[in-house]
Parts: structure tokens; sequence; C-alpha cells
């Protein structure tokens, strides 16, 4: 067994660090190097891709549930809306903010912002609904300065400047992952239509044929928007989402 | 389940389907399945039509099988009619086509008798031809589950083998597990099911790529649970100790840990299933392997190889030292052959037809 | 017993502290109009042949009095107590790279934070553990007073020539360790009572660190003893201050300087030596069950003990209220004199905290019997080579 004992230190040597110690600490006393930021009178500047609480465009949602399935604390349920479709609400007790979400996103229907410190009154309250999701919640600005930690070489140091900084940043909108589903065993297909029914843009047809005792099922690419909805209700599993 | 493709799929942006023919042209696939096969009295309760349902509504009844609100729900696709062994009925009889005729006991696994079709499936699992394997469980009351194994180990436990008389969700347990099997499934069931797996192979490539291996049990009739546990409990069985059910030499042996009871099998004709009494199969002539306890020494299981891939699995287990080979005696087979060929009588217009030699092929 | 009164007044009259600053403030009093008609008749009154007024002036500068309860007694105490914290907070927050109070009056930069902790301490409810034993646990933080408070009777703030002691003994010295050893076992009382197992580890850790820390603080206190050849604090820094600054005691004898100052940071249980309370294992150790008044009291404890020791420091080490006189305030000059240099010692005794990490109880314990021990004989034999010289 191997032993470990201390370093040997010589006497001038603790000395010298004793020194170096009360040295610093009474520099620091006089001209001290202060990195705290006064919140919320000041706001440190995030980058634009900070990990803040999610927006939601149901323009370019496409219900393909990618949100959902991919949440790892499973705070992302779907919700049905009038329409029919199905839309993201989010639990904010339970998302730890990854973005995992917005990244998987096809459609780029999520959206990071900068607001990292929202607050919810009643835990009701944090189970936010799709509408709650579009608009940015009410901000009330206490800070006028916007401080940055710049730092050159090993030294640290705060600057801090007399703006606002932007809470919602303008970043280009994500042009989201083309898919389009595929039939991968035509001979398996018993054609119960359900992947017709299922599909929201109109993509997947079928036409019986009483005369020749046959049903046509077609897919149009340029329709399909790759939501996944019909892979997912198949009900003998030969449909395959691929790229465009 | 959802799969985004990482590679790219071929895959098919045009498709036709052919649609079978109805008997009934101007009622929906299900009314033609119900009054071709339901109100017949010809089901089998195989519950391949149950499987197959893409709107999943053809459920399973302590009557029959039916499918509430059909008129507004039926997508009127087909599938039933296309997969159900008693729709266009040609019953299958005889002993069937088979490579060879012979008997083995298991040295791996306890069941009925050799538990022949456990191991059939175990070792199919271990030559990696399959990756899961279908059987039936019970609970301390006898009512059955499905199970889906996937190594041997998970075999060990008692009440996997040996026989249930009572009718269990297999088929349905199949397509699941087909979607998520990934290299085969195997499936052992009644001459019924069997059939019904056989249909489902002839309709959809992906049951033809997925099921390798089918074993057949030997059969002559199942019972529905709530009837025949009523029945039993009525003669004297207590379920919590029971341990082995038997049909032998036309009795029905009801093993306890404490004691027998025994009773002629035509005392039960009364709880009897209708869609056994049009079954002429008694030796599940469609199968990969049949196994059963007539035809060989107690404690032995009948093994009827039929198919190639049966005969791989056969020599894989010879291979291993897993069973130990015992004989097969066919003439003990034809009584009860005989016994399920003559319910050809009880099909509603069925017109035997007039072959010979046909019935005890070789 | 007129005579009795008439001796005991007289006592108080002629001995009072000297601050020609307040002759200067009377005779401009006297100057203001109706202020000064008061005033005068205020110092004329005289009751059954007393002059009341005069006996109450007299009284409140009457050398013990003054010195025990205003400067440097309870009542620099009690803002020492108000202000330490408070500068302590913000100079190790300045350290340790953040700002420290900051919200309570920003515009004073959170100056009054000490107020408002001692508010909210006399709004909480005091919570009296089930099991703990009552008596000890409600009487023993009030008791500590005693140790504490006693031996700044025997404090001699004043410089050479000019004794400024409360009460004078040719034992002051010893009566002041004697006290100064009784105070830990009030703390480690505080602790048993609790009834707390954590309570238990700081109660069983400060009885350790009694141990490590008594006999190397006596030995050095000896040695300055030896050095000055008296123990009568009067007398002590008088011997101090004859001719200024190389004089004083840091001087003389560095060693004893030395091994008292660890001592005290061992016995106030300041980090490096925050043994018994160490906040991140113990959540305060043997106060960890009082809340509400009792918790100010408990907190009150460490800094009145570490206001004692420092000012003992101040008077053995650092030449007590010697400096450059300030004009027209008399002997008021040695006690600001004497209050600046505790001042100073404190700070530097309470920002060890951002410097230091803690030592363990093991390592403590050898450094007290092994290093310190051996300093402050050292320091003895030092105090007599030296006493023996000059």
């Amino acid at each position: 067994m191997k032993k470990v004992g201390t370093p040997d230190y010589t006497v001038s040597d603790k000395l010298k660090t004793h020194a170096a110690a009360l040295g610093t600490a009474a520099k620091e006393m006089i001209l001290p190097l202060n990195i705290t930021t006064h919140y919320p009178r000041e706001r440190k500047r995030q980058p634009d891709c900070f990990r803040g609480i999610m927006l939601f465009d149901p323009e370019r949602c496409i219900s393909c549930f990618q949100c959902s399935f991919v949440c790892p604390a499973n705070a992302i349920w779907m919700k049905e809306a009038p329409s029919g479709r199905y839309y993201p609400t989010l639990d904010h007790g339970k998302c730890i903010y990854c973005h995992f979400c917005v990244d998987t996103c096809p459609g780029g229907a999520l959206r990071t912002t900068k607001i990292h410190d929202v607050a919810f009154k009643t835990m009701e309250e944090m189970f936010t609904t799709t509408e709650e999701m579009v608009e940015p919640p009410t901000i009330i600005r206490e800070d006028e300065t916007v401080v940055d930690y710049v730092i050159d070489k090993e030294d640290l140091s705060l600057k801090r400047t007399k703006e606002v900084d932007e809470l919602i940043p303008d970043v280009p909108e994500s042009k989201g992952v083309p898919m389009v589903s595929v039939c991968v065993d035509r001979g398996s297909c018993i054609a119960c239509k359900i992947c017709d029914q299922i599909c929201e843009s109109g993509a997947v047809s079928s036409v019986k044929d009483e005369a020749a005792m046959t049903v046509k099922m077609s897919i149009d690419a340029e329709k399909c928007t790759g939501c996944g909805l019909c892979v997912k209700e198949c009900s003998m599993q030969i449909l395959r989402l691929v790229r465009k | 389940m959802m799969k985004m493709a990482a590679e790219t799929i071929v895959g098919e942006a045009e498709w036709e389907v052919k649609i079978p023919k109805k008997k009934f042209k101007d009622k929906l696939f299900f009314e033609n399945l119900r009054d071709v096969v339901i109100d017949t009295k010809m089901c089998s309760r195989c519950l391949t039509c149950v499987s197959i349902c893409p709107s999943g509504l053809i459920v399973n009844e302590a009557d029959n099988v039916d499918f509430p609100n059909y008129d507004t729900k039926c997508l009127d696709c087909g599938a039933c009619v296309r997969v159900c062994p008693r729709y266009d009925y040609q019953p299958k009889s005889g002993l069937g086509d088979y490579i060879e005729f012979t008997a083995g006991k298991s040295k791996r696994f306890k069941g009925q008798d050799g538990a022949m079709g456990t191991e059939f499936i175990m070792s199919a699992i271990d030559m990696g031809l399959i990756d899961r394997g279908l059987f039936v469980d019970r609970n301390e009351l006898w009512q059955t589950d499905v199970f889906h194994a996937r190594n041997p180990d998970q075999l060990h436990r008692l009440p996997l083998g040996g026989t249930k008389y009572v009718f269990a969700n297999v088929i349905p347990e199949l397509k699941k597990a087909v979607m998520l099997s990934k290299v085969g499934v195997g499936v052992v069931g009644t001459p019924c099911m069997v059939s019904g797996v056989r249909k489902l192979q002839e309709a959809f490539p992906v049951f033809k790529e997925k099921v390798k291996i089918v074993v057949g049990l030997f059969c002559t009739e199942n019972f529905h649970y709530d009837e025949v546990s009523k029945y039993l409990e009525e003669k004297g069985v207590d379920f919590s100790k029971l341990v082995k059910t038997d049909i032998m030499k036309g009795k029905f042996v009801a093993t306890m840990t404490d004691k027998e009871v025994k009773f002629k099998v035509s005392q039960l004709s009364s709880i009897l299933p209708t869609g056994c009494n049009v079954c002429t199969d008694f030796t599940a002539v469609e199968s990969d392997v049949s196994v059963g306890s007539v035809g060989s020494a107690p404690g032995f299981s009948t093994t009827v190889v039929r198919t190639e891939v049966a005969k791989k699995v056969w020599d894989y287990i010879k291979e291993k030292g897993n069973v130990e080979v015992g004989e097969g005696k066919i003439p003990e087979l034809d009584y009860l052959i005989g016994h399920k060929k003559a319910r050809e009588a009880n099909i509603p217009g069925y017109e035997p037809k007039k072959e010979e030699g046909e019935g005890a092929g070789e | 017993m007129i005579d009795m009164i008439n001796g005991l007044i007289s006592t108080i009259m002629n001995n009072p502290v000297n601050i020609p600053l307040l002759y200067v403030v009377y005779e401009f009093l006297l100057k203001i109009p109706v202020l000064g008609g008061i005033v005068a008749f205020l110092l004329d009154f005289s009751l059954l042949g007393y002059p009341i007024v005069r006996i109450i002036i007299g009284f409140i500068l009457w050398k013990p009095i003054f010195i025990l309860l205003l400067v440097p007694g309870f009542a620099t105490l009690g803002t020492m107590l108000l202000v330490l914290p408070w500068l302590e907070r913000k100079l190790v927050g300045r350290m340790q790279w953040r700002v420290g109070p900051r919200e309570i009056a920003p515009r004073t930069r959170g100056s009054i934070q000490l107020l408002a902790d001692s508010l909210r301490f006399l709004c909480q409810e005091v919570i009296i553990p089930k099991d703990a034993h009552k008596f000890y646990f409600l009487q023993f933080p009030f008791l500590y007073f005693l140790p504490v408070l006693l031996p700044l009777l025997f404090i001699n703030p004043g410089a050479a020539g000019t004794p400024l002691v409360p009460l004078e003994s040719p034992y002051a010295l010893q009566i002041m360790i004697g006290l100064i050893s009784f105070m830990p076992v009030f703390i480690m009382g505080v602790g048993w009572s609790s009834n707390n197992r954590f309570a238990f580890i700081g109660t069983v850790r400060e009885a350790f660190m009694y141990f490590a820390y008594e006999i190397p603080f006596i030995i050095s206190i000896l040695a300055m003893i030896v050095l000055y050849g008296t123990s009568d604090t009067a007398e002590v820094i008088s011997l101090a201050n004859q001719s200024s600054w190389w004089n004083w005691g840091i001087v003389l004898n560095p060693l004893a300087a030395l091994v008292f100052f660890i001592a005290t940071v061992m016995a106030t249980a300041r980090l490096p030596f925050e043994i018994p309370e160490a906040d991140q294992e113990l959540a305060f150790g043997p106060f960890i069950e009082y809340s509400g008044i009792a918790f100010g009291l408990a907190y009150v404890m460490a800094y009145e003990k570490l206001y004692v020791l420092a000012a003992i420091m101040t008077m053995l080490f650092l030449g007590g209220g010697s400096g450059p006189v300030i004009p027209y305030l008399g002997d008021l000059s040695y006690l600001i004199w004497f209050v600046v240099k505790t001042l100073v010692l404190l700070l530097v005794l309470v920002n060890l905290r951002g410097v230091y990490p803690r030592y363990r109880l093991d390592q403590a314990l050898n450094i007290g019997w092994g290093a310190l021990l051996i300093f402050a004989l050292v320091a003895v034999v030092w105090s007599l080579v030296l006493g023996g010289v000059l």
C-alpha cells in the first residue's frame, strides 16, 4: 500500500504564502474587484442563443408531437385545439429549459428568448396553455444598465453600459427539416385508409375502384409536411419518414 | 411507434391494394364476416380478426366475437375477411405432410409431457432464428395471459409450460410482437390459431417475413374460462391447489397437490364451444411442427416435423443434446384424427370433396 | 450616615475624568441667552443642601463610571456590536469579490443592517426544544455576560502617568485570566443543555479547543507580567509607555504577542479556528437550537468576548491609550486612541475570515500543544532575559 504524505514545505515557504494571502486580502479590501451584477437594477448581457423560456408559433406547427416525445422531463403535453389539431402545452414546473424541443421542431415553431426569471404565483399557473406560450409574459423591467464580463487574458473586469438588453432576440427563423412519408411494404397494406383520415395536409389519398376491386393509395410529397401522424397511426406500421 | 429515417429508405409513393370479394355486396365487410362466420356458429375464437382490425374495435366478448357500432366505425377495409380461416372454410384434417414423425423429451424444460413446444421455440431463439417467443401464461386462478419470452431463462417459471384448456389472446399478441420484433417471432397455438397465422402470412408479407416458426398443438377442443372453471369447481377442483390439467384416453384429469379429479371428457359436451364443433383438424396440419401427447410414451411429446425450418431447429436441438429422442407411433393418432374428421358433418353447407387416399398423408 | 453620604459624594466629585472640552462647551452655553439661563439655573439648583445636577454630572464623569459605562466600556461595546459585524461582512465581501449587505439602506451602503437584524430577532419566536434542559438553556446566555463584562473593570485605557482604571488591584491580570478561563464553561453549558447532536459535537469541540489554547494563553500573559514586573494594570501601562512606542509590548516581546493573538483567534472561534461552530458542518454548533432574541444573545456573546480580548491585547501589547495628544480632550484623547487601536485590532481579527480555511480539530490541538506552547515558553524566557537587562 502506498502511503501518501503531505508535501514538504519549509518555514520560509509557509511564511511567504501567509504573507501573500494577507497581502491579497489587504489589497482587495482597499481596491476590490467586484463582480456582482446588481440584479434587478442591472442585467448581464446574454448571448442570443440563451436558453430562456420558449415562445410558440402555431402557424408553423405541424402537430408532429416530436417536441413532446423528445422532452426529457416530460414537460410538454399535446392538447387538442378546437380545430382538431394538437398543440403543445408546457409545464414550467417540470421544464428544465434544455431546448431539445426547440432544436427538434421540424417546422421551427418553438423559439427561444432571453427571459429566464419568470415568476408564477400559483402551481396551477405553471401549466402554461398554448395561448400563453404564443405571447411573451408581461415583463416589468427595472434595469437600465447592461453588464458585460470582459476577460482580458487573466484579468476579469465588468463593463457597464447604459442600455437595455432586448429580451426577445431577433434570430433567423428555423427552416426545419423537411421529411416526407413513404410506404415501405406495400404488400402488407390492408387499405384501412387510416393514414388518409389522419392526414392534416391532404397529402395521403385513397381511391377505391369498385370494378377492379382495388384501392389506389398515394402520398403527395409536395403536400406532405412530414408531421408523422400517418406513420404513427398506420395499423400495419409500414409507413416511414424519409428526408425530402 | 414513429421512426425517423437516418438513412434513405426507398419506399412507395403510390401503390395498389387488392380488396377481397364480398359475399354480401351491399353490406360492410364486418357484416359479411358476421353473417358468414359468427352468426353461423363457425367462429373458432382464434381472434385473428381481432388482431388485424385497424380500428381495433373488433372485440372478443364472452359469448362471441363482436364489433359494437360497426355501422359507423367499420372502415370497410376487408382485412378481417382476408384473414379469417373460417370465411372461405377449407377444413383441414388428417395427419398432413411431414418430414419426420418422432417423439422427444426436453432435457431443459418441464411441460405437459415432454415440453417439446417450449423446446422448439427456445432453441429457435438460441439459434438466432427468432428473438421473441409467445407462450400462454396463467395466474393462480388459471386465467390465461400471453407472455413474450426473449431468452430461455425466463421460461423456468412452471406455469408457462403445460396445457391450459382455456382460450388465450395469442394472435393479437402475435401482431404486437411482429411490430416490435426485429429478427422474428415464434408462436405456439391450437390448429385454428395456426390456420389464422397462415392466412395472415398469405395476405400480408410482413407476417411471412417475421413469423418464422409456428408450433401447432394436437387439439380436440378448447374451453371458455368462465364455463370450464365453474364446471370444474362443481366437480370439486380447487384452483389454488391445481397443478396440471390433462385429457388422456377420453378422460379429463385435474391433478391437484393432494388429490386427482377424473371424469369422462364427453361430459363436457354441454360447455363445448360451437366453433370447436366444426373443427376437423386434430394435428394442426398447417404448422411447421406439431406437438402433442398422444402417440408417444408418457413423459414424451409426439413431434411431427413438417417443414425445412422445423427440421433445422430439430437438428439443432439434437445436436445440442437438449432432447431425449423417443418413438412416435402413428396408429395411436388414428382414433382422434377420425373423431375430429367426423365433425365435417357439422359444417353448415359443406360438401366434402370425394377424394381417395386424402386425409392421412405421408 | 450623613458623613457617609458626604464622603461618598466627595469621592465621586474629586475623581473625575478630566475633559477640558466640557468646560469650553459650558462657557459657550452660558453665553447663549435663554439656554444659558437654564444651564446656570440647573447647575446652581440645590436640594437639601446638595447640588443635585452637579452631583449627577460628577457621577457620570467619575472615573470608574465613565470608563466602565461609556468609553471604553458598555456603551462602546454596544456600538461596536452594531458596527463590527457590518464592517466584517462588508470587508469580507470585498475580499471575496462581492458586495456585503446592501439592500436595507442602499444609500448608506447597508450600514443599519445590524439594527434590522436586531429588530428581527426581537420579533422572532424563541423556540425551546422539548428535550432541552430549560433552566440552563434560557439562563446561560444571560449568565455569560458575567465573565465577559467583568474584565472590563480592570482594563486601563490610559497612558503613562494617567491610569484610568475603574478598579485598581494588584491582581488585576490574574483576575482577568480567571474570568476569561471561565467563559467556555458557559458555552459548553449552552451546547449541552440543547440536547441536540450537533450542539453536542460543537460542545465537545469547544472543550477540545479550550484545552488547546488555554495554557499558551496563560503563559503568554505570564510572560508580560514577568516583563513588566507587575500584574497591576495601572502600573503596567505606566511602565509600558515610559518612553513612547518602542516600549510597546509587541516590540519588546513579539513572540508573546503572536501567541496571544493566535490564542485569541482560537478562543473566540474565528477562522482558521472556527471549529466549534463550523457553519458548513455543524450549523452554528452549540447555539444551534437558539432562535429569536436568544439567538441574538448567542451571536452577541462571540463578539463581546472578542472585544474584551482585543482590549486586553491593546492594553498589554499596543501601548494602551498612548498616542499623539488631541488638544482640548484631555483624558478623553487617551480613551479615543484606545478605542481606535482596539478597533484596528478587531478588524484584523475579524477579517481573517476571508483569508483562511478551517483547521481540523486535531491540527488545532497540535498547534496549541506544539508550536504555541513552545513559543509561549520561549516568550517567558525571553521576558526573563529582557527583564534582567532592562
